[in-house]
Protein backbone atom coordinates (compact mmCIF):
# COMPACT_ATOMS: atom_id res chain seq x y z
CA UNK A 1 0.00 0.00 0.00
CA UNK A 2 2.98 2.40 1.09
CA UNK A 3 4.95 1.84 -2.48
CA UNK A 4 1.32 2.03 -4.29
CA UNK A 5 1.04 5.71 -2.81
CA UNK A 6 4.75 6.50 -3.26
CA UNK A 7 4.22 5.18 -7.13
CA UNK A 8 1.09 7.80 -7.59
CA UNK A 9 3.37 10.02 -5.48
CA UNK A 10 5.97 10.04 -8.87
CA UNK A 11 2.84 9.65 -11.67
CA UNK A 12 1.37 12.97 -10.63
CA UNK A 13 3.83 15.23 -11.31
CA UNK A 14 5.61 13.32 -14.76
CA UNK A 15 1.92 13.53 -15.78
CA UNK A 16 1.54 17.11 -14.94
CA UNK A 17 4.70 17.79 -16.46
CA UNK A 18 3.91 15.95 -20.10
CA UNK A 19 0.50 17.88 -19.94
CA UNK A 20 1.51 21.28 -21.64
CA UNK A 21 3.35 18.91 -24.39
CA UNK A 22 -0.16 16.60 -24.94
CA UNK A 23 -1.69 20.30 -25.29
CA UNK A 24 0.43 21.83 -27.19
CA UNK A 25 0.16 18.64 -30.22
CA UNK A 26 -3.18 18.80 -29.69
CA UNK A 27 -3.30 22.72 -30.32
CA UNK A 28 -1.33 22.37 -33.03
CA UNK A 29 -3.49 19.63 -35.05
CA UNK A 30 -6.59 21.71 -34.16
CA UNK A 31 -5.33 25.31 -35.11
CA UNK A 32 -3.67 24.50 -38.44
CA UNK A 33 -6.96 23.66 -39.73
CA UNK A 34 -8.42 27.12 -38.31
CA UNK A 35 -7.43 30.62 -39.28
CA UNK A 36 -4.37 31.91 -38.83
CA UNK A 37 -3.45 33.72 -35.56
CA UNK A 38 -0.21 35.50 -36.49
CA UNK A 39 -2.06 38.97 -37.89
CA UNK A 40 -4.37 38.97 -35.13
CA UNK A 41 -3.84 43.30 -35.25
CA UNK A 42 -6.75 45.01 -37.05
CA UNK A 43 -4.78 46.87 -39.47
CA UNK A 44 -5.78 50.83 -39.87
CA UNK A 45 -7.55 52.24 -42.98
CA UNK A 46 -4.86 52.94 -45.57
CA UNK A 47 -6.31 56.30 -45.94
CA UNK A 48 -4.68 57.43 -42.53
CA UNK A 49 -0.92 57.27 -42.76
CA UNK A 50 0.16 58.49 -39.52
CA UNK A 51 -0.56 58.02 -36.24
CA UNK A 52 -0.40 60.42 -33.50
CA UNK A 53 3.23 59.24 -32.70
CA UNK A 54 5.81 56.73 -34.60
CA UNK A 55 4.19 53.33 -35.09
CA UNK A 56 7.28 52.03 -33.47
CA UNK A 57 6.73 54.31 -30.65
CA UNK A 58 3.14 53.20 -30.06
CA UNK A 59 3.98 49.27 -30.60
CA UNK A 60 6.08 49.78 -27.57
CA UNK A 61 4.68 52.51 -25.37
CA UNK A 62 1.07 53.27 -26.04
CA UNK A 63 0.08 52.35 -23.06
CA UNK A 64 2.09 55.76 -21.86
CA UNK A 65 0.36 57.49 -23.89
CA UNK A 66 -3.04 56.27 -23.00
CA UNK A 67 -2.08 57.51 -19.53
CA UNK A 68 -1.10 60.59 -20.27
CA UNK A 69 -4.21 61.29 -22.10
CA UNK A 70 -6.04 60.16 -19.28
CA UNK A 71 -4.19 62.74 -17.58
CA UNK A 72 -4.84 65.82 -19.64
CA UNK A 73 -8.50 65.01 -19.72
CA UNK A 74 -9.30 63.43 -16.20
CA UNK A 75 -7.17 65.38 -13.94
CA UNK A 76 -6.19 68.65 -16.14
CA UNK A 77 -9.71 68.90 -17.99
CA UNK A 78 -8.25 69.81 -20.86
CA UNK A 79 -11.18 68.04 -23.15
CA UNK A 80 -11.98 68.42 -26.73
CA UNK A 81 -8.75 68.40 -28.92
CA UNK A 82 -7.30 65.40 -27.12
CA UNK A 83 -8.94 62.08 -26.30
CA UNK A 84 -9.62 59.01 -28.26
CA UNK A 85 -12.21 60.39 -30.47
CA UNK A 86 -9.54 60.31 -32.51
CA UNK A 87 -8.15 56.94 -32.00
CA UNK A 88 -11.40 55.79 -33.55
CA UNK A 89 -10.74 57.25 -36.87
CA UNK A 90 -8.41 54.73 -37.82
CA UNK A 91 -8.85 52.09 -35.07
CA UNK A 92 -12.62 51.72 -35.62
CA UNK A 93 -13.55 48.41 -32.82
CA UNK A 94 -11.93 48.39 -29.77
CA UNK A 95 -12.76 43.84 -30.09
CA UNK A 96 -10.74 44.04 -33.19
CA UNK A 97 -7.84 46.06 -32.32
CA UNK A 98 -7.03 46.30 -28.89
CA UNK A 99 -8.66 43.08 -27.41
CA UNK A 100 -7.30 40.56 -29.80
CA UNK A 101 -3.75 41.46 -28.71
CA UNK A 102 -4.35 42.06 -24.75
CA UNK A 103 -6.76 38.51 -24.60
CA UNK A 104 -3.99 37.02 -25.88
CA UNK A 105 -1.28 37.95 -23.63
CA UNK A 106 -4.00 37.89 -20.86
CA UNK A 107 -4.16 41.09 -20.18
CA UNK A 108 -7.21 42.15 -18.91
CA UNK A 109 -7.79 46.39 -19.50
CA UNK A 110 -10.15 47.08 -16.80
CA UNK A 111 -11.13 50.45 -18.38
CA UNK A 112 -13.58 49.42 -20.80
CA UNK A 113 -15.30 47.80 -18.46
CA UNK A 114 -17.28 51.04 -17.32
CA UNK A 115 -15.74 53.66 -19.98
CA UNK A 116 -17.08 53.67 -23.40
CA UNK A 117 -14.60 53.47 -26.21
CA UNK A 118 -15.95 56.24 -28.84
CA UNK B 1 46.21 -12.42 0.05
CA UNK B 2 49.08 -12.03 2.02
CA UNK B 3 50.11 -9.26 0.57
CA UNK B 4 51.87 -6.08 1.98
CA UNK B 5 49.76 -3.17 1.84
CA UNK B 6 51.53 -0.09 2.94
CA UNK B 7 49.23 2.66 4.28
CA UNK B 8 49.74 6.40 3.36
CA UNK B 9 47.09 8.37 5.13
CA UNK B 10 46.59 11.48 4.16
CA UNK B 11 46.26 13.53 7.07
CA UNK B 12 44.71 16.93 5.71
CA UNK B 13 41.92 15.35 3.74
CA UNK B 14 41.16 12.80 7.55
CA UNK B 15 41.13 16.62 9.09
CA UNK B 16 38.89 18.06 6.08
CA UNK B 17 36.31 14.76 6.62
CA UNK B 18 36.11 15.72 10.27
CA UNK B 19 35.33 19.43 9.29
CA UNK B 20 32.71 19.17 6.92
CA UNK B 21 30.14 17.10 8.64
CA UNK B 22 31.87 13.74 9.59
CA UNK B 23 33.49 15.08 13.08
CA UNK B 24 32.83 11.85 14.88
CA UNK B 25 34.55 9.66 12.00
CA UNK B 26 36.89 8.21 14.08
CA UNK B 27 34.54 6.85 16.66
CA UNK B 28 33.94 4.31 14.30
CA UNK B 29 34.79 1.04 15.35
CA UNK B 30 34.22 -1.14 12.34
CA UNK B 31 31.36 -3.46 13.76
CA UNK B 32 29.31 -2.92 10.42
CA UNK B 33 26.14 -2.54 11.83
CA UNK B 34 25.58 0.17 8.99
CA UNK B 35 26.42 -1.47 6.04
CA UNK B 36 23.59 -4.54 7.58
CA UNK B 37 21.08 -1.40 7.88
CA UNK B 38 21.31 0.39 4.93
CA UNK B 39 18.65 -0.61 1.98
CA UNK B 40 21.03 -0.02 -0.61
CA UNK B 41 23.98 -1.45 -0.14
CA UNK B 42 24.77 -4.37 -2.62
CA UNK B 43 25.32 -7.58 -1.29
CA UNK B 44 28.93 -7.75 -1.91
CA UNK B 45 31.88 -5.17 -0.59
CA UNK B 46 28.97 -3.02 0.84
CA UNK B 47 28.94 0.21 2.34
CA UNK B 48 29.13 2.28 4.26
CA UNK B 49 31.82 0.20 6.89
CA UNK B 50 34.42 -0.32 4.35
CA UNK B 51 34.02 3.71 3.37
CA UNK B 52 34.35 4.25 7.08
CA UNK B 53 38.07 2.69 7.42
CA UNK B 54 39.37 4.16 4.40
CA UNK B 55 38.32 7.88 5.04
CA UNK B 56 39.89 7.03 9.20
CA UNK B 57 42.90 5.84 7.46
CA UNK B 58 42.82 9.20 4.82
CA UNK B 59 42.77 6.90 1.92
CA UNK B 60 41.37 9.09 -0.54
CA UNK B 61 41.90 8.23 -3.79
CA UNK B 62 40.39 4.61 -3.12
CA UNK B 63 37.15 6.96 -1.82
CA UNK B 64 37.46 8.82 -4.89
CA UNK B 65 37.15 6.74 -7.34
CA UNK B 66 33.99 4.46 -5.29
CA UNK B 67 31.23 4.40 -6.74
CA UNK B 68 29.42 3.65 -3.59
CA UNK B 69 29.78 7.12 -2.02
CA UNK B 70 27.44 8.69 -4.50
CA UNK B 71 24.95 4.86 -4.24
CA UNK B 72 24.43 6.50 -0.79
CA UNK B 73 21.62 8.68 -0.48
CA UNK B 74 21.84 9.54 3.25
CA UNK B 75 18.85 8.27 4.79
CA UNK B 76 20.98 8.36 7.69
CA UNK B 77 19.21 4.81 8.43
CA UNK B 78 22.97 3.53 9.26
CA UNK B 79 23.44 7.18 11.29
CA UNK B 80 20.70 6.29 13.72
CA UNK B 81 21.52 2.50 13.89
CA UNK B 82 25.12 3.41 14.43
CA UNK B 83 26.25 1.85 18.15
CA UNK B 84 29.32 4.47 18.92
CA UNK B 85 27.11 7.63 16.76
CA UNK B 86 29.94 7.81 14.61
CA UNK B 87 27.27 9.17 12.31
CA UNK B 88 28.49 7.22 8.75
CA UNK B 89 25.97 8.99 6.69
CA UNK B 90 27.54 12.81 7.31
CA UNK B 91 31.26 11.19 6.46
CA UNK B 92 29.54 9.68 3.24
CA UNK B 93 28.13 13.04 2.31
CA UNK B 94 31.83 14.66 3.42
CA UNK B 95 33.18 12.60 1.27
CA UNK B 96 31.21 13.30 -1.76
CA UNK B 97 31.67 17.01 -0.83
CA UNK B 98 35.64 16.38 -1.09
CA UNK B 99 34.95 14.36 -4.11
CA UNK B 100 32.96 17.32 -6.15
CA UNK B 101 35.88 19.43 -5.13
CA UNK B 102 38.50 16.81 -6.51
CA UNK B 103 37.04 16.37 -9.75
CA UNK B 104 35.91 19.90 -10.19
CA UNK B 105 37.42 21.34 -13.15
CA UNK B 106 39.01 24.12 -13.32
CA UNK B 107 39.95 22.71 -9.67
CA UNK B 108 39.97 26.37 -8.74
CA UNK B 109 36.69 27.27 -9.09
CA UNK B 110 36.00 24.18 -7.18
CA UNK B 111 37.80 25.36 -4.20
CA UNK B 112 35.65 28.94 -4.25
CA UNK B 113 32.49 27.39 -4.46
CA UNK B 114 32.82 25.48 -1.51
CA UNK B 115 33.81 28.11 0.64
CA UNK B 116 31.58 30.91 2.31
CA UNK B 117 34.30 33.55 2.07
CA UNK B 118 34.04 33.69 -1.55
CA UNK B 119 30.15 34.49 -1.85
CA UNK B 120 30.31 38.11 -2.59
CA UNK B 121 32.93 37.30 -5.45
CA UNK B 122 30.82 34.49 -6.76
CA UNK B 123 27.83 36.79 -6.82
CA UNK B 124 28.89 39.61 -8.21
CA UNK B 125 30.50 37.75 -11.26
CA UNK B 126 27.22 37.09 -12.54
CA UNK B 127 25.97 40.52 -11.67
CA UNK B 128 28.78 42.20 -13.44
CA UNK B 129 28.78 39.91 -16.97
CA UNK B 130 24.62 40.45 -17.00
CA UNK B 131 25.68 44.38 -16.55
CA UNK B 132 27.74 43.99 -19.29
CA UNK B 133 25.54 42.46 -21.89
CA UNK B 134 22.88 44.74 -20.74
CA UNK B 135 25.08 47.74 -21.74
CA UNK B 136 26.14 46.06 -25.22
CA UNK B 137 22.90 45.32 -25.37
CA UNK B 138 22.01 48.49 -27.62
CA UNK B 139 24.90 48.58 -29.70
CA UNK B 140 24.72 45.13 -31.02
CA UNK B 141 20.96 45.34 -32.01
CA UNK B 142 21.74 48.66 -33.51
CA UNK B 143 24.83 46.75 -35.44
CA UNK B 144 23.03 43.83 -36.75
CA UNK B 145 19.21 45.22 -37.19
CA UNK B 146 17.68 43.44 -33.79
CA UNK B 147 15.79 46.51 -32.71
CA UNK B 148 14.51 46.84 -36.57
CA UNK B 149 12.47 43.21 -36.13
CA UNK B 150 11.99 44.67 -32.99
CA UNK B 151 10.11 47.35 -34.33
CA UNK B 152 7.49 45.33 -36.04
CA UNK B 153 5.97 44.07 -33.37
CA UNK B 154 4.07 45.21 -30.44
CA UNK B 155 6.41 44.02 -27.81
CA UNK B 156 6.25 43.90 -23.95
CA UNK B 157 8.53 46.57 -22.34
CA UNK B 158 10.33 43.24 -20.41
CA UNK B 159 11.36 41.99 -23.51
CA UNK B 160 13.00 45.06 -24.81
CA UNK B 161 14.59 45.60 -21.61
CA UNK B 162 16.25 41.49 -21.69
CA UNK B 163 15.63 40.46 -24.85
CA UNK B 164 15.03 37.02 -26.20
CA UNK B 165 18.07 37.33 -28.42
CA UNK B 166 20.63 38.13 -25.29
CA UNK B 167 19.28 35.86 -22.88
CA UNK B 168 19.47 32.63 -24.84
CA UNK B 169 22.90 33.58 -26.06
CA UNK B 170 24.09 35.03 -22.65
CA UNK B 171 22.95 31.98 -20.77
CA UNK B 172 23.58 29.47 -23.84
CA UNK B 173 27.18 30.54 -23.74
CA UNK B 174 27.83 29.90 -20.16
CA UNK B 175 25.80 26.58 -19.69
CA UNK B 176 27.84 25.26 -22.62
CA UNK B 177 31.07 26.72 -20.64
CA UNK B 178 29.54 24.70 -17.69
CA UNK B 179 28.74 21.46 -19.31
CA UNK B 180 32.14 21.39 -20.71
CA UNK B 181 33.42 21.81 -16.99
CA UNK B 182 30.64 19.16 -15.41
CA UNK B 183 31.46 16.73 -18.41
CA UNK B 184 35.05 17.08 -17.84
CA UNK B 185 34.49 15.97 -14.14
CA UNK B 186 32.37 13.22 -14.73
CA UNK B 187 35.00 11.69 -17.35
CA UNK B 188 37.89 12.07 -14.36
CA UNK B 189 35.04 10.45 -11.96
CA UNK B 190 34.74 7.56 -14.71
CA UNK B 191 38.42 7.10 -15.62
CA UNK B 192 38.60 6.56 -11.56
CA UNK B 193 35.83 4.39 -11.01
CA UNK B 194 37.52 2.08 -14.30
CA UNK B 195 41.34 1.98 -13.06
CA UNK B 196 39.68 1.44 -9.39
CA UNK B 197 37.31 -1.28 -10.68
CA UNK B 198 40.23 -3.32 -12.99
CA UNK B 199 41.98 -3.52 -9.71
CA UNK B 200 39.38 -5.40 -8.33
CA UNK B 201 38.65 -7.46 -11.52
CA UNK B 202 35.75 -5.51 -12.53
CA UNK B 203 36.70 -5.41 -16.28
CA UNK B 204 33.69 -6.86 -18.41
CA UNK B 205 29.85 -4.86 -18.54
CA UNK B 206 27.53 -6.56 -17.37
CA UNK B 207 24.75 -5.05 -20.03
CA UNK B 208 24.85 -2.28 -22.39
CA UNK B 209 25.58 1.39 -21.77
CA UNK B 210 22.23 2.64 -22.84
CA UNK B 211 20.08 -0.12 -21.13
CA UNK B 212 22.20 0.76 -18.02
CA UNK B 213 21.59 4.80 -18.79
CA UNK B 214 18.20 3.99 -19.17
CA UNK B 215 17.66 1.91 -16.33
CA UNK B 216 19.45 4.41 -14.26
CA UNK B 217 17.29 7.14 -15.76
CA UNK B 218 13.93 5.74 -14.53
CA UNK B 219 14.74 5.36 -11.28
CA UNK B 220 15.85 8.89 -10.81
CA UNK B 221 12.18 9.89 -11.95
CA UNK B 222 10.61 7.51 -9.78
CA UNK B 223 13.00 7.95 -6.93
CA UNK B 224 12.89 4.87 -6.38
CA UNK B 225 16.01 4.87 -4.07
CA UNK B 226 14.36 7.67 -1.56
CA UNK B 227 11.73 5.50 -1.40
CA UNK B 228 13.51 2.56 0.64
CA UNK B 229 14.48 5.07 3.14
CA UNK B 230 13.45 4.56 6.77
CA UNK B 231 14.83 7.10 9.41
CA UNK B 232 14.66 9.88 6.37
CA UNK B 233 11.36 8.90 4.40
CA UNK B 234 10.46 12.27 4.41
CA UNK B 235 13.18 12.84 2.25
CA UNK B 236 11.22 11.04 -0.70
CA UNK B 237 8.91 13.50 -0.72
CA UNK B 238 10.78 17.03 -0.39
CA UNK B 239 13.35 15.83 -3.04
CA UNK B 240 10.52 14.74 -4.95
CA UNK B 241 9.15 18.37 -4.93
CA UNK B 242 12.76 19.72 -5.41
CA UNK B 243 13.36 17.52 -8.17
CA UNK B 244 10.09 17.23 -10.16
CA UNK B 245 9.67 21.05 -9.82
CA UNK B 246 12.54 22.25 -11.36
CA UNK B 247 12.10 19.19 -14.37
CA UNK B 248 8.67 21.77 -14.91
CA UNK B 249 10.57 24.77 -15.02
CA UNK B 250 13.15 23.46 -16.79
CA UNK B 251 11.09 22.05 -19.88
CA UNK B 252 9.40 25.29 -19.86
CA UNK B 253 12.77 27.01 -20.15
CA UNK B 254 13.52 24.51 -23.12
CA UNK B 255 10.25 25.12 -24.56
CA UNK B 256 10.58 29.17 -24.69
CA UNK B 257 13.92 29.13 -25.91
CA UNK B 258 13.55 26.59 -28.83
CA UNK B 259 9.97 28.32 -29.59
CA UNK B 260 10.96 29.75 -32.69
CA UNK B 261 12.53 26.79 -34.39
CA UNK B 262 9.45 24.68 -32.88
CA UNK B 263 7.16 23.21 -35.50
CA UNK B 264 4.20 22.64 -32.49
CA UNK B 265 4.02 26.80 -32.87
CA UNK B 266 3.39 27.67 -36.28
CA UNK B 267 1.14 30.80 -35.90
CA UNK B 268 3.91 32.42 -34.23
CA UNK B 269 4.76 32.23 -30.24
CA UNK B 270 3.52 34.39 -27.90
CA UNK B 271 5.33 35.82 -25.08
CA UNK B 272 4.86 36.17 -22.23
CA UNK B 273 2.41 33.18 -21.57
CA UNK B 274 -1.09 33.93 -20.92
CA UNK B 275 -2.01 33.47 -16.90
CA UNK B 276 -4.09 29.99 -17.91
CA UNK B 277 -1.60 28.80 -20.99
CA UNK B 278 -0.41 24.97 -20.01
CA UNK B 279 2.96 26.06 -20.04
CA UNK B 280 2.82 29.26 -17.63
CA UNK B 281 0.62 26.80 -15.09
CA UNK B 282 3.06 24.16 -14.89
CA UNK B 283 5.88 26.86 -14.44
CA UNK B 284 3.86 28.42 -11.79
CA UNK B 285 3.21 24.65 -10.42
CA UNK B 286 6.56 24.04 -10.65
CA UNK B 287 7.99 27.25 -9.30
CA UNK B 288 5.49 26.55 -6.15
CA UNK B 289 6.49 22.84 -5.86
CA UNK B 290 10.42 23.81 -6.02
CA UNK B 291 10.29 26.68 -2.82
CA UNK B 292 7.96 23.69 -0.76
CA UNK B 293 11.17 21.32 -1.41
CA UNK B 294 13.51 23.55 -1.20
CA UNK B 295 11.73 24.73 2.19
CA UNK B 296 10.94 21.24 3.52
CA UNK B 297 14.40 20.68 3.28
CA UNK B 298 15.55 23.60 5.01
CA UNK B 299 13.05 23.20 7.80
CA UNK B 300 14.52 19.09 8.14
CA UNK B 301 17.95 20.15 8.07
CA UNK B 302 17.52 22.77 11.24
CA UNK B 303 15.60 20.10 13.19
CA UNK B 304 18.56 17.84 12.79
CA UNK B 305 21.12 20.21 13.28
CA UNK B 306 19.29 20.08 16.93
CA UNK B 307 19.67 16.24 17.00
CA UNK B 308 23.10 16.65 16.09
CA UNK B 309 22.78 15.52 12.04
CA UNK B 310 25.15 18.34 10.44
CA UNK B 311 24.59 19.98 7.13
CA UNK B 312 27.95 21.64 5.99
CA UNK B 313 28.07 25.09 3.93
CA UNK B 314 28.06 23.23 1.14
CA UNK B 315 24.59 21.67 1.37
CA UNK B 316 22.83 24.80 2.60
CA UNK B 317 24.53 27.02 0.00
CA UNK B 318 22.82 24.69 -2.90
CA UNK B 319 19.64 24.61 -0.98
CA UNK B 320 19.55 28.42 -0.55
CA UNK B 321 20.32 29.49 -3.96
CA UNK B 322 17.71 27.02 -5.38
CA UNK B 323 15.20 28.31 -3.24
CA UNK B 324 16.48 32.15 -4.22
CA UNK B 325 16.36 31.49 -7.99
CA UNK B 326 12.40 30.53 -7.27
CA UNK B 327 11.33 33.00 -4.35
CA UNK B 328 13.13 35.70 -7.03
CA UNK B 329 11.22 34.44 -9.73
CA UNK B 330 8.20 34.25 -8.38
CA UNK B 331 8.30 37.63 -6.54
CA UNK B 332 9.57 38.76 -10.61
CA UNK B 333 6.31 37.60 -11.98
CA UNK B 334 4.03 39.26 -9.27
CA UNK B 335 5.75 42.38 -9.80
CA UNK B 336 5.40 41.86 -13.91
CA UNK B 337 1.24 41.84 -12.56
CA UNK B 338 1.65 44.51 -10.48
CA UNK B 339 3.43 46.79 -13.38
CA UNK B 340 5.50 48.25 -10.82
CA UNK B 341 8.66 50.13 -13.09
CA UNK B 342 11.67 49.94 -12.33
CA UNK B 343 11.01 47.44 -9.45
CA UNK B 344 10.07 43.94 -11.79
CA UNK B 345 13.01 44.66 -14.13
CA UNK B 346 15.59 44.67 -10.81
CA UNK B 347 13.97 41.86 -9.70
CA UNK B 348 14.01 40.02 -12.79
CA UNK B 349 17.60 41.35 -12.79
CA UNK B 350 18.47 39.40 -9.36
CA UNK B 351 16.74 36.82 -10.48
CA UNK B 352 19.02 36.35 -13.41
CA UNK B 353 22.10 36.81 -11.08
CA UNK B 354 21.24 34.08 -8.86
CA UNK B 355 19.85 31.31 -11.94
CA UNK B 356 23.54 32.21 -13.30
CA UNK B 357 25.11 31.61 -10.06
CA UNK B 358 22.97 28.20 -10.17
CA UNK B 359 23.95 27.12 -13.15
CA UNK B 360 27.78 28.08 -13.78
CA UNK B 361 28.07 26.77 -10.23
CA UNK B 362 26.64 23.43 -10.72
CA UNK B 363 29.75 21.34 -11.23
CA UNK B 364 31.55 22.77 -7.91
CA UNK B 365 28.60 22.84 -6.02
CA UNK B 366 26.39 20.28 -4.32
CA UNK B 367 24.53 20.36 -7.40
CA UNK B 368 26.95 18.52 -9.06
CA UNK B 369 25.69 15.61 -7.38
CA UNK B 370 22.92 15.73 -10.56
CA UNK B 371 26.29 14.51 -12.76
CA UNK B 372 28.33 12.35 -10.04
CA UNK B 373 25.47 10.42 -8.42
CA UNK B 374 24.32 10.10 -11.93
CA UNK B 375 26.99 8.36 -13.47
CA UNK B 376 27.67 6.21 -10.49
CA UNK B 377 24.86 4.67 -10.82
CA UNK B 378 25.62 4.32 -14.70
CA UNK B 379 28.88 2.61 -13.22
CA UNK B 380 27.01 0.27 -11.01
CA UNK B 381 24.13 -0.66 -13.62
CA UNK B 382 26.83 -1.08 -16.32
CA UNK B 383 29.54 -3.96 -14.44
CA UNK B 384 26.37 -4.79 -12.26
CA UNK B 385 27.36 -3.68 -8.61
CA UNK B 386 24.26 -5.07 -6.75
CA UNK B 387 24.68 -8.44 -8.15
CA UNK B 388 22.06 -8.92 -9.91
CA UNK B 389 22.81 -10.43 -13.20
CA UNK B 390 24.79 -12.94 -12.03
Amino acid sequence: MKNNKKAIAVAIPVLIILLPLGYSIVHSIFSQSAQNTEAFIEKPDAKYKNCVRETEYMRVNHMKLLKEIRDQVVREGNRGEIGLNNCRECHTSRERFCDQCHNAVNLNLDCFGCHYYP
Amino acid sequence: MAQRYHIEPDLDFIKKIGTFGGEDLKKCYQCATCSVVCELAPQQRPFPRKEMIWAQWGLKKKLFANPDVWLCNQCDDCSTHCPRGARPGDVMAAIRRESVIHFAFPRLLGRWVSRPKYIPLLMSIPAVLLGLALLVKAPIENAFGISKHFSENIVFSTTRMFPHWLLNSFFSFFTVLAFIATIVGVMRFWRAMKTAGAQDGITTPARGLVQSILSVLKSIITHNNLTMCTTESSRFLYHLFAFHGFMALFVVTLWVITAAYNPLIPNGFIYPFNFWNPWKMLANLGGIALISGCVLMIRDRLRKREQGGSSTFFDWAFIWTLLAVAITGLITELLHYARLEPHRYIAYFIHLAFVFALLMYLPYSKFAHLAYRTIAMVYAEYYDRTGEAS
